[in-house]
């Protein structure tokens, strides 16, 4: 998705129900959200209800124009997250929830926003990265990510620090990135692409 | 937690490795939230780690191939001999092959699978470099400087000059910028490096071409043997 400034336009624009804007705002804080919970929530139907819940109440919030700062609408918004999540760890959620309100149906978690084609490409550059890397960067990688195994005894076991894992993370990263926002930047704003799971 | 604080720490390859404590966490998601670089950053990032996972997942291909066997011809007795200096230069060669193999090659595997751990350093054009970088390198070892350009400032491209301890300009790179990226990396190679206080100096270029240093970093480079 193309970067949009979230500003007073903006704003104006999801409280006037501008559909396009509406897609965008959904889709690029979706991914953030998800980012945010899957390491505090292990269900994904957690996950779900919590992101949906989120944005059910951030829209709530712009028809009411409880938004007085547009520029800090990110802060808002992971603000409302931080509440949802701290009431789905007390199990009340559901009940402060606006059930008298017409509940809006978010698009599903599990839609890529880049596309098949793209998805393919970034799969395959990172191939391309991960090959060219010496084996034992590698298994590094693989025994941190694939196998989650601690990350210190990991260390200790290929002689290296965290600042080592860290480095090899950004350097990898930044080999990818160009391609990344390449792809990211020739998304039509709010346009979402087929289902990749 | 603001940029330049997200980008000092490596808050993104932080999180993405579940290294910031809550407090720290909280402060970058809440800076995530507000900024579309650090957001772009960090998806980046997530996405590489979630492609990585399947890769590494895959089985590694095994290849076959299929040898016709041929049935070799039975030379005679003494075939093996002709021409006569076969046995001594077959002799020289396995000599060769046994240094090779028991002596050459398993240092050339020690060497190779030793921890390859590369020297390098961060700098910040926004701070102007006042504290001095200490790198300690192996004589005729090279080190990375990543370099931290400030976002948005107007200037075309940005040129890098390291000056040696006697203040002399040993070279000059020009540092491409492209948008959304703010560090680059630039390696210092090891060859004539000596030890001393050496200076690299980033300047941006103006659209116009005009040159204006705009940070300048002391590196304490000392050679260890």
């Amino acid at each position: 998705m193309q970067l949009q400034s979230f500003d007073e336009s903006y704003v104006e624009r999801l409280q006037a129900g501008d559909f396009r804007t509406q897609e965008h705002f959904v889709a690029y804080f979706s991914e953030l959200i998800q980012l945010k919970l899957r390491s505090r929530l292990h269900s994904p139907q957690a996950i779900e209800d919590v992101r949906q819940e989120t944005f059910t109440r951030v829209f709530a919030a712009l028809r009411g124009g409880k938004i007085r700062q547009p520029e800090r609408l990110g802060a808002f918004v992971n603000s409302m997250c931080n509440n949802v999540l701290l009431e789905h760890y007390r199990a009340s959620s559901r009940d402060s929830s606006l059930d008298d309100e017409e509940q809006q149906d978010f698009p599903a978690t599990n839609v890529d926003v880049l596309g098949a084609v793209a998805a393919k490409q970034m799969g395959e550059k990172i191939r391309e990265i991960l090959e060219e890397m010496p084996e034992r960067d590698r298994r590094l990688l693989r025994e941190i990510f694939l196998e989650e195994r601690d990350k210190d005894e990991v260390c200790k076991d290929f002689g290296v620090d965290r600042e080592y894992l860290r480095v090899l993370l950004y350097r990898a990263k930044q080999s990818f990135k160009s391609l990344y926002l390449k792809n990211v930047a020739a998304r039509p704003p709010g346009a979402v692409a087929v289902e990749k799971r | 937690m603001d940029h330049d604080e997200a980008v000092r720490q490596n808050a993104t390859e932080r999180y993405l490795l579940d290294e910031l404590d809550p407090e720290l966490r909280d402060q970058f998601e809440e800076h995530l939230f507000d900024c579309q670089d650090c957001a772009l950053d960090l998806r980046a990032g997530a996405m590489f780690v979630e492609q990585t996972k399947v890769i590494l997942a895959e089985p590694p291909a095994v290849s076959e191939s299929r040898v016709p066997v041929t049935e070799a011809a039975k030379p005679g007795w003494f075939a093996w001999l002709r021409p006569a200096f076969a046995v001594p230069v077959l002799a020289l060669l396995l000599a060769v092959i046994g240094y090779q193999s028991f002596v050459t090659y398993p240092s050339l595997v020690a060497t190779a699978n030793q921890p390859q751990v590369g020297s390098w350093a961060s700098v910040n054009v926004s701070t102007r470099g006042t504290t001095a970088i200490s790198m300690k390198v192996r004589k005729g070892e090279g080190f990375g400087v990543l370099v931290n350009l400030p976002p948005e400032d107007g200037f075309a491209s940005y040129t890098a000059d390291l000056y040696n301890p006697a203040g002399k300009k040993e070279w000059s790179r020009q540092i491409a910028t492209a948008s959304h990226e703010e560090t680059r990396q630039i390696y210092i190679q090891g060859h004539n490096l000596e030890s001393g206080t050496y200076a690299l100096v980033v300047n941006g270029i103006t659209p116009g071409g005009e040159s204006k240093e705009l940070s300048r970093h002391p590196i304490d480079v000392q050679i260890q043997n």
